[in-house]
């Protein structure tokens, strides 16, 4: 069973969309080839549930960019290459000869391209296959992971075929003459259509995990040990939201012990970039990608359910505390089907008055943390619900994000402590920006005057 | 002064709204004619600030809306004569008596589609000037005062000499191609600017004609503007236009209580409320008329709604922040010394209690001290509201109430005098039930493992 996580959670998590400014599959999209960006997308979608399968895809990602060999092609030479073998041809060798023939001869006479195409096509793919042979040289199957072991040893099988190995060497295919592009035309395309259409699926595949390989190396990534479900727990180093350059690193380590995370924090101090750093690690993780963090280890969970943004739908009628009464009915029903899940809620209730959220905030956070099969993670403004809780249970873990006052100005760490802040520095921000100085000195227009 | 407000306003109160959904505007485009339309959004664009040119127009469209006239002309007249004024190439000028046997003879065989818009243009133009005529006549001097200096300028160039062949004209059938030649010259050419003005000036007619029907319809009030030195507005009955079975409410701002504090339950209908007194406020400013059973206002300067002030939390600005920059925004015009319009729905609710609590105290004791300006303030923290009722003596306290009917809260949508403790939070969580769903469920694990 794939891994959930819904529209919502993927927006909150800002996870996929090509063309979304800094989503998170364009971090990883850097991919050479089309077949490559097809199984990224396909990763992307569906995340892993199975520890072991996890654990191979990383070792892969691991190994490759230990080796870090680089992908010998370009876009544009594999995407040539890529069309003229998918074009496919029917027939025998007698009628490609006659075909090639045919078009020689209207090259001669009419100028025509059709046989220039087919030999620059065939010379690249020459060129093409040698290169492969020097890329998939360097690798050991043997000593490999398993998973890309095996795809070494086809690629290695098909091209010690004994109608590869006596192709024409590179520099030699300048003057072939047409009789020899035919019959190499008729090779790639037709006899060995099969062979070179896996070839080309498993260098797809090595360009796609060297390609997230690289991101990892580049920014300093590291891959997540998973662990079976009902181990039920989660440890990260120095985990970070994978977007921003000049992020600040936490640790973390949630069990069934302490499966609910209760985070505070003043305004802009971070409580949301974190959870969303959370969120974005155990979905990576689950694809057995790189994630922002070090050390990290988790047992696998069933999907993950965000409540970040969740948008106010007034023209249906719908006020911001119904929808989000909604949105924690929808993760209720999930959780109470005995689901292994990864919960955030960011500020809960932040839509009606204090007493509300207040009852709100404890009954809802109580009837969760009965759940220790899932891990919550919530932030709210209402500290007192973090003291009434901390006396009836005893698996919350209490954190915060705390503000330093340098004289006037607050300076956030975005470094996680124990236990529950106060911090609140609501006025002192309104008191900077000078709002109240500029309604009561006014600087009025020529025409205006004050009214006594 | 011009009338000033923003995008975040012009959103918050659905005014154009997003391509191809309801909104304001499409409510009241209603017009026979494209230039009618065109005419309503430069009205929609620009909302006057003078009281006396939004009572003449608001005067004018009362008149029609009372007499129930209807749009004299047929809208493919004006797409025709649109089509062919539209083209104003001396080459393509018909000259009489310069039909040639050739030409005869296609237009036998086959209809010239030149010569097809132009006959239809003239034609049309003419059906259009007779029928102004007319029309004219039929307006009551005495009734309708506003319109008075329109009708005038209407008879002065009806009266233009050269337009007297065209409105004496009485062809019937088909048009020879002499006339339609002598006329294209006419009209297309040589007293072009005339015609022009005469489009427009019907254009203007349409608008006023389909705005009334539409106020008739749907029992639209006038609002009479008073010189923005008197700082009172009175609504009576106001409601939002595009809520089905809207409840009406009354209210009163005068220097003596500029400042409205408003509170309500969830869902009791604060932003539905404070959206209506936006949009009646903002259609009078432009002399439409409004929903509500009777309005007079102070033009303001501007108006400044928050409502649907969107948490850029992407951009790491967080909600509370960019309702700071919002207000800090809106101070500063009031710096000024303009005179506004304000409407806040929920405060600060992007932080915690006390935070929102001391803010909303703060802005709201400064906001008031501004008698020249109207404020309308929403929010959940009641404990605000008693401390300003000691401070300022000019807020006027109201809510919206909850009446429960066993354990559903039911609506009543009407205003009342006083601040209101009504919540109903916990109340909607157990109508979802919520917590019945969490505690039905079994965990995989309940037990803490023995280590």
């Amino acid at each position: 069973m794939s891994f959930i996580a819904d529209r919502q959670s993927i927006d909150d998590l800002n996870l996929l969309g090509k063309y979304r400014a800094g989503s998170i599959y364009g971090l990883f999209n850097k991919v050479q080839t089309r077949g490559g960006e097809k199984l990224l997308d396909e990763m992307f979608r569906e995340p892993l549930t199975d520890p072991s399968a996890i654990n191979q895809r990383s070792g892969v990602f691991l190994y490759l960019q230990d080796k870090d060999y680089g992908f010998p092609f370009s876009r544009e030479q594999f995407g040539v290459v890529e069309d003229y073998l998918g074009a496919g041809s029917a027939g025998n060798i007698l009628t490609t000869m006659a075909g090639v023939f045919r078009r020689r001869l209207m090259e001669g006479l009419v100028k025509d391209e059709a046989y220039g195409h087919i030999r620059e096509a065939v010379r690249t793919t020459v060129s093409f296959i040698q290169t492969c042979r020097n890329f998939i040289g360097r690798f050991d199957e043997q000593e490999a992971p398993e998973l890309l072991g095996d795809k070494i040893r086809t690629v290695k099988e098909i091209l010690d075929d004994k109608r590869l190995t006596g192709l024409p060497r590179e520099e030699e295919t300048g003057d072939l003459s047409w009789q020899k592009v035919a019959v190499l035309h008729h090779l790639f395309v037709h006899v060995l259509e099969l062979e070179m259409g896996r070839l080309c699926e498993i260098l797809c595949y090595l360009d796609c995990c060297i390609a997230v390989s690289k991101v990892a190396a580049d920014r300093g990534f590291s891959y997540a040990h998973a662990l079976p479900e009902d181990e039920y727990m989660f440890h990260a180093a120095d985990l970070r939201h994978p977007g921003l350059d000049k992020a600040v690193g936490n640790t973390i380590s949630l069990d069934q012990d302490r499966n609910v995370l209760f985070l505070t924090g003043a305004n802009m101090a971070g409580k949301s970039t974190f959870m969303k750093s959370f969120g974005i690690a155990l979905y990576l993780a689950h694809m057995g990608f790189p994630v922002a963090a070090r050390d990290m280890v988790f047992s696998v969970k069933e999907g993950l359910y965000s409540s970040i943004n969740v948008p106010d739908n007034l023209s249906m009628g719908y006020s911001h505390f119904y929808a989000e009464v909604q949105r924690v009915k929808t993760i209720a029903e999930e959780v109470a089907r005995s689901r292994s899940l990864l919960v955030i809620f960011d500020e809960l209730f932040k839509g009606t008055n204090v007493k509300d959220a207040y009852d709100a905030t404890l009954a809802v956070t109580a009837a969760f943390a009965r759940y220790r099969n899932c891990t919550f993670i919530i932030s709210t403004h209402i500290i007192e619900v973090g003291e009434t809780l901390r006396e009836e249970h005893d698996n919350l873990q209490f954190s915060y994000l705390p503000t330093v006052m340098e004289g006037a100005v607050p300076r956030y760490t975005y470094v996680l402590r124990d236990g529950i802040t106060s911090d609140r520095h609501g006025m002192m921000i309104i008191e900077q920006e000078g709002i109240l100085e500029i309604i009561t000195t006014p600087q009025l227009l020529p025409d205006r005057a004050l009214q006594p | 002064m011009r009338f000033t407000t923003d995008q975040q306003t012009l959103e918050d109160l659905n005014i154009f709204g997003k391509h191809g959904v309801e909104s304001i505007y499409t409510l009241f485009n209603r017009t026979y004619t494209r230039g009618g339309a065109a005419i309503l959004e430069e009205w929609f664009r620009y909302p006057l600030s003078d009281e006396k040119i939004i009572n003449r127009r608001s005067q004018t469209i009362q008149y029609f809306t009372d007499a129930g006239t209807a749009f004299p002309f047929k809208t493919e007249w004006f797409d025709q004569a649109e089509q062919y004024l539209s083209n104003h190439d001396e080459r393509t000028k018909l000259v009489a008596g310069d039909q040639t046997l050739r030409d005869k003879m296609t237009s036998l065989v086959a209809e010239d589609s030149d010569y097809k818009t132009i006959y239809k243009g003239v034609t049309s133009l003419i059906e259009i000037l007779q029928c102004m005529r007319q029309f004219i006549g039929t307006i009551d001097d005495h009734a309708a005062d506003g319109y008075r200096a329109e009708k005038e300028e209407f008879r002065v160039l009806l009266a233009e000499t050269a337009l007297q062949p065209l409105l004496e004209e009485t062809q019937k059938g088909k048009w020879p191609y002499g006339k339609i030649a002598g006329y294209d010259a006419l009209l297309r050419f040589r007293h072009r600017d005339i015609i022009r003005k005469l489009l427009q000036r019907i254009y203007q007619l349409d608008l006023y004609i389909s705005v009334a029907r539409l106020a008739r319809e749907r029992g639209f009030a006038f609002a009479e503007a008073l010189p923005g030195d008197r700082h009172v507005v009175r609504l009576s009955g106001v409601y939002h236009p595009q809520v089905r079975q809207a409840v009406p409410n009354t209210l009163e701002i005068n220097p003596g209580s500029n400042f409205i504090f408003l509170t309500g339950a969830n869902m009791a209908g604060k932003s539905t409320f404070m959206k209506s007194l936006g949009i009646a406020l903002f259609l009078a400013h432009m002399g439409l008329p409004v929903p509500a059973s009777a309005m007079v206002f102070s033009v303001r300067d501007g108006i400044y709604t928050t409502i649907n002030l969107p948490d850029d939390l992407g951009m790491g600005a967080s909600h509370f922040y960019a309702e700071v920059l919002r207000v800090k925004k809106i101070a500063r015009e009031l710096s000024l010394g303009k005179h506004l319009f304000v409407i806040f729905d929920e405060l600060f609710r992007g932080t915690n209690v006390k935070d929102a609590y001391e803010a909303t105290v703060a802005l709201s004791a400064a906001f008031a001290e501004r008698r020249d300006s109207m404020f309308v303030i929403s929010t959940h923290i009641i404990e605000a509201g008693e401390v300003l009722r000691e401070r300022c003596e000019n807020i006027n306290f109201v809510y919206l109430p909850t009446r429960m009917q066993g354990t559903k809260p039911v609506y009543t949508y009407t205003l009342e005098e006083g601040i209101t403790e009504d919540r109903h939070g916990m109340v909607i969580i157990n109508n979802e039930g919520i917590l019945e769903i969490l505690q039905q469920g079994s965990p995989k694990i309940t037990k803490t493992r023995k280590v």
